[in-house]
């Protein structure tokens, strides 16, 4: 992603923490909550930006009067961006104007601490803005001109004890750190930091700050590693082409790695290893494929994650029996935990995935039987418990409590910690995945579009669609619901979609959906407040922040 | 008579077994407070950098309450094979009476003595005949409570032959060198706080002649009062203590994580009891010292780590010292003469009982 102009490296740098640090985010538009922000920059390009619940929305020009306005000239965006200097001491020399009311003003320049502080610490933001810098230098501004102790020791000091330790290490292996990538199990590479300077002592096991993770990297390396366990679980023998090969080739499938990430987190977050988790992520992806076989073929879908579904490409007959060995081979994955998690955590491993299993199965039913029953339930609790049934407990709140059980945490009570506020993220993730559906790029989703209402989902939109609508008018829309999926037309799909922008279903959906993410990241901060913070805990952070600041 | 004469053998010193040196920092008098403890610590790599192991005997004294009663006795043996990581015995190692120590005296130099350690499931185990090569330091001391403190005495250049046991290999007629070290103090884990503390030895020169340098190094984080922190550098050259830093010419940093798939922990009945996380331990530590023309770098790279837990008397959480193997470089010049090598050290990165 290249950015030419200042308006357009703003917006750059806002979505890509969108993706890859949705934490940073979610802080930021808490400082700019209320405010619409102008920026007018010196090349001449314009920008406004404000919060939208826990998002940062930029955006050009649109005939609003910003609360704040502030005016570069042509070489200053290194005050947005750089932190080399304290942007006091650059705002010299009519580099820059501000207006607005002082409080105001001080939000602003709260957001823009968290966005560069933080933002700078991811690899991908850093590469952005140094690719905008080094075909624009004059715009940036001038390298700040540092002073020779960076770190304001004293003199004496220094010459007591010659040169430092902590200079030996910001010098000479500074290159290393370009190098360095961050694994789950550890940030691997952190500043270097002080111990001992001769004269203040800093504990070796006292962390200053834990730094945010590129959240996008992160569950990439994890779905990878449970990729390599994926290809060890499934057996390299006959009968490859009708079965096995299916069942590589179908988890393979792009996917967030969201599950994969939240066991191996919730593993490191409580004292245990990267490896101790792998296995039972693994299992939970290959429950997970197992039973999307089998609700492929149930809702009569014909996409997943942007190819024909598995009973479209090889027939209902395979399909099913994929599904069933995928189901099989999870509980192999399962067992295989004994000899390295002993037999308590095995057991308790097992006993959260029959949980798992049954909450998803009977989520299925309840769902099945709407359809089933030609009904579209009343109360948007309906849907809530359907859909924490059916996805919430093998998307969110399983992965957690079997990477802390893992870890070796098997107190029931702890482990229920973990799931108010994993269903509520859960939910509002599920509501989010829906309003997508229905108004999402097709190659972004992976699924057909509108697909969800050829399949007569009852989904929170649908449900206030019914709710709201006319009575003279819900007949008719029943009357396309209750159609099956093949007698279905693209009109009568576009008529509900219709009808759903005319009463404000959607807008009604993205705002249960902001709520309920709001409630999941409050409950994560104080009900896992016995966590201690480390870097794992920040990407539990990272992805409970995801869902408020996905944009929709 | 002046401290630093040795007294004429007496009927009490020729009885090594009961004497762990002179009186003075390290009294021969029995433990009766309960926190009250005596340590000998024994740390070795195998000249080809293969091996590792680390060893630690500890008395603790019994407490008011049975003042007639024994210290009681904890030991550990941990070995390490590079590539396959640390195993452990648990905290009841048996070792070969009487206990080796270069502070028994007499104790010549290029004498070999045996010193056995073996867990009691049979491996891990050693069997090693030890000889000093080299010269200990003075005693060091740290203070860090109102009746808390904290002594010990180290000696480098320690060389081991025989056998090591791991659990499916033996390996006889290891060569390996290493380091030695007495502690005799009163703390409680919480106080104490943590430390960081390790050694290196110069590989090259002949096998039984002591490493052409050596280097050890303390760093005591106690958790207050402000001014207790206190570290040290020490350099031997051939043998002997050619230079000590005190804590105001030295300076220690690090930077990054070891990766917690590298830290096992230890003894395996600790897997059992919930023990709470420990914060990652560092990936690199640097120690720089100087004092006038004299210098000396140390640049040490973790490799792979045992957590070792050890429940702590006075807190809920247990305290950690976390062995560590990696490669080391040193460099330094002392008296115009520059040194330099490459090797692999031992480190500890202990604390973590001071939480609640």
């Amino acid at each position: 992603m290249t950015a030419d102009t200042a308006a357009e490296l703003l917006k750059a740098t806002v979505d890509e923490l969108s993706r890859r640090a949705p934490a940073v985010i979610a802080a930021a538009a808490d400082q700019l909550r209320g405010i619409i922000l102008g920026l007018h920059f010196g090349d001449g390009s314009r920008s406004e930006l404000r919060a939208d619940h826990s998002r940062l929305v930029v955006t050009g020009p649109n005939g609003e009067t910003p609360h704040v306005e502030v005016y570069f000239d042509d070489r200053a965006m290194n005050l947005l961006f750089d932190l080399e200097r304290k942007p006091i001491d650059q705002v010299w020399a009519q580099r820059l104007d501000v207006r607005g009311y002082r409080e105001q003003v001080l939000a602003v320049w709260r957001t823009f601490q968290v966005l560069s502080q933080r933002g700078s610490g991811l690899r991908a933001v850093q590469g952005l803005w140094r690719s905008y810098r080094d075909r624009n230098p004059q715009r940036w501004g001038r390298p700040a001109e540092l002073p020779a102790d960076t770190r304001s020791r004293n003199p004496q000091r220094t010459r007591n004890t010659g040169w430092h330790a902590l200079d030996y290490l910001d010098n000479r292996y500074a290159e290393d750190i370009a190098k360095a990538s961050s694994t789950v199990g550890g940030a691997v590479y952190t500043d270097a930091r002080s111990l001992w300077d001769g004269y203040q002592s800093k504990p070796w096991w006292q962390f200053a700050d834990v730094a945010d993770t590129d959240l996008m990297e992160t569950m990439q390396a994890c779905k990878d590693r449970v990729s390599q366990e994926f290809q060890r679980i499934v057996p390299d023998r006959e009968p490859r082409a009708e079965l096995y090969d299916l069942m590589r080739e179908y988890p393979a499938r792009e996917g967030k790695g969201l599950r994969p990430t939240l066991t191996i987190a919730t593993c490191c977050a409580l004292g245990g290893r990267d490896e101790d988790a792998v296995r039972a992520a693994a299992a939970v992806e290959l429950f997970h494929n197992g039973f999307l076989v089998h609700d492929d073929i149930a809702d009569e879908s014909t996409h997943r994650r942007n190819e024909p579904t598995l009973h479209e490409a090889h027939g209902i007959g395979l399909a099913v029996n994929t599904g069933d060995a995928m189901n099989l081979l999870a509980v192999d994955a399962v067992l295989s935990n004994l000899p390295t998690l002993g037999l308590a955590r095995t057991l308790g491993l097992i006993h959260e995935i029959m949980h798992m299993c049954r909450e998803t199965v009977e989520g299925q039913a309840i769902e099945l039987g709407w359809i089933r029953h030609l009904t579209v339930p009343k109360t948007d609790q309906d849907y809530f418990t359907m859909s924490t049934k059916k996805t919430g407990w093998y998307t969110c709140i399983s992965p957690c409590r079997l990477g802390a059980i893992c870890a070796g945490e098997t107190d029931p009570g702890k482990l229920d910690l973990f799931t108010e506020a994993f269903r509520l993220i859960g939910i509002a993730f599920q509501i989010q995945d829906d309003v997508l559906n229905l108004l999402g790029d097709e190659v972004l989703y992976g699924k057909e579009p509108l697909g969800d209402l050829f399949e007569g989902k009852r989904t929170v939109m649908m449900i206030h669609l019914f709710r709201e609508v006319a009575p003279k008018r819900r007949q008719r829309l029943l009357d396309i619901i209750r159609l099956s999926r093949t007698e279905k037309r693209f009109e009568d799909a576009e008529e509900i979609l219709a009808a759903m922008h005319q009463v404000g279903s959607i807008e009604y959906a993205v705002k249960v959906a902001d709520r309920l993410a709001h409630e999941g990241v409050r409950r994560f901060e104080e009900d896992l407040a016995f966590i201690p913070e480390n870097e794992a805990k920040a990407l539990l952070r990272q992805i409970a922040n995801y869902v408020t600041t996905r944009p929709l | 008579m002046p401290a630093n004469l040795r007294p004429r053998p007496t009927a009490c010193t020729e009885q090594p077994a009961a004497a762990l040196g002179p009186e003075g920092p390290f009294p021969r008098v029995r433990l009766r407070k309960v926190l009250e403890r005596r340590w000998l610590h024994y740390a070795f790599l195998s000249r080809d950098h293969e091996l590792g192991m680390v060893a630690n005997v500890a008395w603790l004294g019994p407490g008011l309450e049975a003042e007639d009663a024994p210290p009681r006795c904890t030991s550990i043996l941990l070995v390490h094979k590079r590539g396959e990581g640390w195993c452990a015995s648990q905290f009841n190692t048996q070792t070969s009476t009487p206990l080796w120590s270069a502070f028994q005296q007499p104790h010549n130099l290029h004498t070999p003595e045996p010193l056995t350690l073996t867990s009691t499931s049979a491996s891990p185990a050693v069997e090693l005949q030890l000889s000093r090569s080299s010269r200990p330091c003075t005693s060091q001391s740290a203070w860090f409570a109102p009746d808390q403190h904290l002594r010990w005495q180290s000696e480098t250049g320690v060389i081991a032959r025989g056998r090591w046991t791991f659990k499916d290999q033996t390996f006889d007629n290891v060569e390996a060198i290493g380091y030695h070290e007495r502690v005799r103090g009163y703390w409680g884990w919480p106080e104490l706080g943590g430390w960081v503390f390790g050694f290196a030895n110069d590989p090259g020169g002949a096998s039984d002649q002591p490493p052409p340098t050596a280097f050890v190094f303390t760093l005591i984080q106690p958790r207050g009062p402000g001014d207790t922190a206190t570290g040290s550098v020490m350099v031997w050259r051939n043998g002997r203590l050619r230079r000590h830093f005190p804590r105001r010419c030295v300076t220690f940093a690090v930077r990054g994580q070891l990766q917690r798939d590298k830290v096992q922990q230890v003894p395996a009945l600790s897997n059992l009891f919930g023990v709470p996380p420990m914060e990652p331990i560092p990936q690199q530590l640097m120690i720089s010292a100087r004092m006038g023309d004299d210098w000396v770098t140390y640049d040490y790279h973790c490799d792979a780590a045992a957590r070792v837990v050890i429940p702590s008397e006075t807190s809920l959480r247990p305290f950690s010292v976390h062995e560590v193997i990696g490669p080391v470089h040193v460099e330094g010049c002392i008296s115009g003469e520059h040194f330099t090598f490459d090797t692999y050290g031992i480190v500890e990165f202990a604390g973590g009982a001071d939480d609640c």
